[in-house]
């Protein structure tokens, strides 16, 4: 039995020994009003990739906010405290989503004019008879110029969609593709879509991500490369006009800074509204989950979008409200007169 | 009475020569049975994945466990392999219940071991193996960055530890088998990286080399089998440990369960040789 008794003891050591031995600790997190707040402002302080480029001293930010926490507030002062926090990256891509409310900063979007009805289109220029497929409305103006309006990025398009819409389209003299109020979605749907309007491999941007928790930790930009779509698919090589808004932001906002460097298209309209981070999400100890920009997108030109993509020249644009009550879109019109005028 | 002495002298002497002839034209066969063990786990899970999320979650864990051992063809009273899959899965939920996370793991390794039988009824086997670990954390919360791969290839050091003993009348068969990946490559995305600029084409920097210092891993498994038969009932504990830390991101996966399963000792036997008539049995684990 003392063989046994042996053996025993050797593996009872072995487990604990194991249990006990070099296992990569993580910090441990307190839930309560000091550790929430702690642990938010630690995981945009490590992860957030806007600081220098927006100018943030995220150190203040914590000192400014950090003598609003109280033991004893409540959750839903905890997160008024923390959402004003997060509205100092003035980053519509940053979200803290508790089960009673989510923090959104707007301002990238409301304190500009709107610029855009759907209505008006749909009403005005084709007078609801206008045809939709795979998240996208399309349709022939009366200028033989063809228009979709693609709304959302989070709605995919398929090739079979795009290769129909461009066949019936295929006569016009031009195209309009209107993203205004399009708030992004996958950015695989802004390659399968930009595939159709490029004819070589095309560098549409770069890309470059955290390496550390530091401020200035990024991995070299790396270029983003499009390929054309497959052969025996649909392209359109005719002049196109992009419309975008304010609201156009984060994977539009994309297609937008891709298509306004590719050769034979213009963008009408306002500065789009930004938002080239792509979000990472996490959370804090009370359960509460955060979105923020972690990795930045810059264009082909290496330049950042993440105040907004400006116009072409010559081409920024309002929607008048006057027009708009005529059943006019401004933006539009200013698109159907500068197919004409390059026309002409 | 001198010339029956003689005749039975050379009688008994014929005979036994006849014997010997006749033992020496049957071939003694090595018998190698396979031993091999089906089970079933269940009990906690931990897991932590900063790339994920900084905070603790706790649940349970599920899996299934093959393991077949067989002496070595060439040296088969000394060493011994063992082929090993398990498949693990893992619920946890955040410390506020308000979300959950997945893991799903597949592991598969061949190892050799070379036996001692330092004591009666005493095995010791060490030797190492290789193998490869698969797998996925998936966080239904997280928007561009919801799940995080693993795999690896590692070099590992494993043994075991076998003792038999009788529990009144019935035959017990007590096991410890850890195994520790000591090098080998591993995957891990860099800190920020999105899986997105992975599929774009940037696979620099995805493949690191693991050392104790930033991949851990420790299986232990503890087993009993209790010879009611044939088969054997297992019963045992497995407590797996990995621990990885590299480009700033921890995973801790931690897991402890309750094994029970069957286990024995086959022999195959081609139907068309048969069973040879003299054999000599060479046991896996003993």
């Amino acid at each position: 039995m003392k063989k046994l008794h042996l053996i025993i003891h050797i593996a009872i050591v072995g487990i604990i020994a194991s249990i006990t031995c070099s296992c990569h600790s993580v910090p441990e997190q307190t839930d309560n009003a000091r550790g929430n707040f702690e642990a938010l402002w630690t995981i945009i302080d490590e992860h957030y990739c806007f600081f220098k480029e927006k100018g943030v001293d995220w150190d203040a930010v914590h000192d400014k906010y950090a003598r609003r926490i109280g033991e004893e507030m409540t959750r839903e002062e905890l997160f008024t405290v923390c959402s004003d926090m997060l509205d100092e990256l003035r980053d519509g891509h940053v979200n803290l989503t508790s089960s009673f409310n989510t923090s959104y900063y707007r301002k990238w979007w409301s304190d500009y004019p709107q610029n855009f009805s759907k209505r008006l289109i749909e009403e005005s220029y084709f007078n609801f008879n206008y045809r939709q497929t795979g998240g996208l409305m399309y349709g022939l103006l009366n200028e033989n110029i063809g228009y979709i309006y693609y709304g959302s990025f989070t709605s995919p398009v398929g090739e079979g969609n795009l290769d129909n819409v461009l066949y019936f389209l295929s006569a016009a003299q031009g195209l309009i593709i209107d993203v205004r109020d399009n708030g992004g979605g996958n950015l695989t749907n802004v390659e399968t879509f930009v595939a159709r309007f490029i004819t070589e491999p095309t560098v549409v941007g770069y890309i470059s991500h955290k390496t550390g928790p530091g401020h200035d930790e990024f991995s070299e930009p790396r270029a983003i490369t499009y390929n054309p779509a497959d052969i025996g698919r649909i392209r359109w090589g005719k002049p196109i006009i992009v419309l975008a808004n304010r609201s156009t932001f984060s994977a539009a906002n994309n297609f937008v800074s891709v298509m306004k460097l590719l050769p034979g298209v213009k963008v009408v309209g306002a500065v789009t509204g930004g938002g080239s981070g792509v979000p990472f999400s996490s959370e804090i100890p009370c359960g509460w989950s955060v979105r923020f920009s972690a990795c930045s997108m810059l264009d082909a030109e290496r330049r950042s979008t993440e105040q907004g993509v400006s116009p072409t020249e010559g081409c920024a644009v309002d929607l008048d409200p006057l027009d708009a009550l005529q059943g006019k879109d401004t933006i539009l019109e200013f698109a159907i007169n500068l197919f004409q005028s390059d026309n002409d | 009475m001198k010339p029956h002495l003689i005749f039975t002298i050379l009688l008994l002497c014929v005979t036994s020569l006849l014997n010997a002839a006749e033992n020496c034209g049957e071939k003694v066969t090595e018998v190698r049975p396979v031993f091999a063990a089906y089970t079933a786990e269940f009990g906690s899970a931990h897991l932590t994945d900063t790339y994920l999320t900084p905070l603790k979650y706790t649940g349970w864990h599920a899996g299934i466990d093959y393991s077949r051992y067989q002496s070595m063809k060439f040296s088969p009273e000394k060493w011994t392999m063992r082929l090993h899959a398990n498949l693990g899965v893992d619920k946890t939920d955040n410390p506020a219940r308000n979300a959950s996370m997945w893991s799903v793991m597949l592991s598969f390794d061949w190892g050799m071991m070379r036996k001692f039988h330092p004591l009666p009824n005493l095995t010791l086997a060490a030797g190492g193996s290789t193998g490869i670990d698969v797998g996925c954390l998936y966080n239904a919360r997280n928007g561009n960055n919801p799940a995080s791969a693993k795999a690896s290839w590692t070099v590992n050091l494993t043994g075991y530890a076998a003792y038999r003993l009788n529990l009144g009348r019935l035959p017990v068969t007590l096991m410890y088998h850890p195994t520790l990946p000591v090098t080998g490559v591993f995957f891990s995305p860099d800190y920020g990286e999105l899986y997105y600029e992975i599929y774009l084409g940037n696979t620099s920097g995805l493949a690191h080399c693991a050392w104790w210092g930033n991949y851990f891993s420790l299986d232990n498994l503890v087993t009993a089998d209790l010879h009611f038969g044939n088969t054997n009932l297992r019963v045992g504990y497995r407590g797996k440990i990995f621990s990885s830390e590299v480009n700033h991101i921890t995973t801790n996966i931690f897991t402890h369960s309750f094994v029970i399963g069957v286990s024995g000792e086959w022999i195959s036997v081609n139907p068309r040789k048969g069973v040879p008539p003299k054999i000599s049995m060479i046991p896996a684990i003993y």
